[in-house]
């Protein structure tokens, strides 16, 4: 009866051993988790201001229409242009 | 209660607290980030739309400049002829030999620039006969840089005309000359 009460008791000593031991394992878990969760939030902020950098910086791409306009004109002219000179300058006899 | 038996459920509740504070806090920052990563997309969407047109707008205007290069090549190679390879040498080095290979043509690479004047070039072009490309990059000059007026002179000269050597002054100038001196005289005279 006496031995059974005290191998009863070890047994809980060890449990108790166990879930110390338990804690702190499940304790640095978390926290490691809990830090690189953290750390992800200044990164995605850093993103975000990138992000939004370079979707402004893309308003100029509007301009893009404006110059592809400006070079048909200006294709057109030097078209005109070359014909006027190829009227105007005797071809080379090779 | 045995003290064992305490202390185990004590653990426990410390376990159970742990995970509580910590999952807590974990949930709290993947809030922070899935709102971060929101602003992200939405920005990103901006850069998408943006960018969306510029493949069309980019074919387009290179297109068209494709288009005015073609032009421009066909009409000098049209004009100049052989003598294109050189030509491009002299105003943008080291490219005479890559317009070759982009026109597909085997044109002597001389670099005119260094020999004649622009002028010479034009004359040339006309077809006054200058031996352009005549020359050697590499070789000497067939001209004087220095008094390049008297050598392209010396390239057309005038049937029964001698051309003129730098410095030396030619007789009508000098009677232009003895002129207003005779002028100047005949003015301080007067005053």
């Amino acid at each position: 009866m006496v031995i059974a009460a005290i191998s009863g008791s070890l047994a809980l000593w060890v449990m108790d051993l166990i879930l110390v031991a338990s804690l702190l394992l499940l304790g640095g878990l978390l926290k490691g988790i809990l830090g690189a969760a953290k750390s992800i939030v200044p990164r995605i902020d850093a993103i975000d201001g990138v992000a939004k950098a370079g979707s402004k910086d893309l308003d100029a791409v509007v301009l893009l229409l404006t110059t592809q306009n400006y070079i048909s004109q200006i294709i057109g002219s030097v078209a005109n242009y070359g014909g006027s000179l190829d009227v105007a300058l005797p071809d080379k006899a090779d | 209660m045995s003290l064992a038996l305490a202390v185990m459920i004590l653990m426990i509740a410390l376990i159970i607290a742990a995970l509580a504070i910590y999952l807590i806090a974990t949930i709290g920052e993947l809030i922070k980030i899935n709102q971060g990563l929101a602003s992200v997309l939405n920005s990103v969407g901006e850069i998408v739309a943006k960018s969306a047109p510029v493949n069309g707008v980019v074919d387009a205007i290179n297109g068209n400049l494709v288009a005015g290069r073609n032009l421009l090549e066909n009409l000098f190679i049209k004009k100049a002829g052989s003598d294109t390879a050189g030509l491009v040498e002299s105003l943008f080095p080291g490219e005479g030999a890559k317009w070759n290979q982009r026109v597909g043509k085997n044109y002597p690479v001389v670099n005119t620039g260094i020999v004649y004047t622009r002028g010479t070039q034009i004359l040339a072009s006309l077809g006054r006969g200058a031996p352009i490309g005549a020359a050697h990059a590499k070789g000497p000059a067939v001209r004087d840089p220095k008094y390049a007026t008297t050598a392209a002179a010396m390239l057309y000269p005038a049937s029964g005309r001698q051309p003129q050597r730098p410095g030396e002054v030619s007789g009508r100038r000098q009677g232009l000359a003895a002129c207003v001196r005779g002028r100047r005289h005949a003015w301080r005279a007067a005053a």
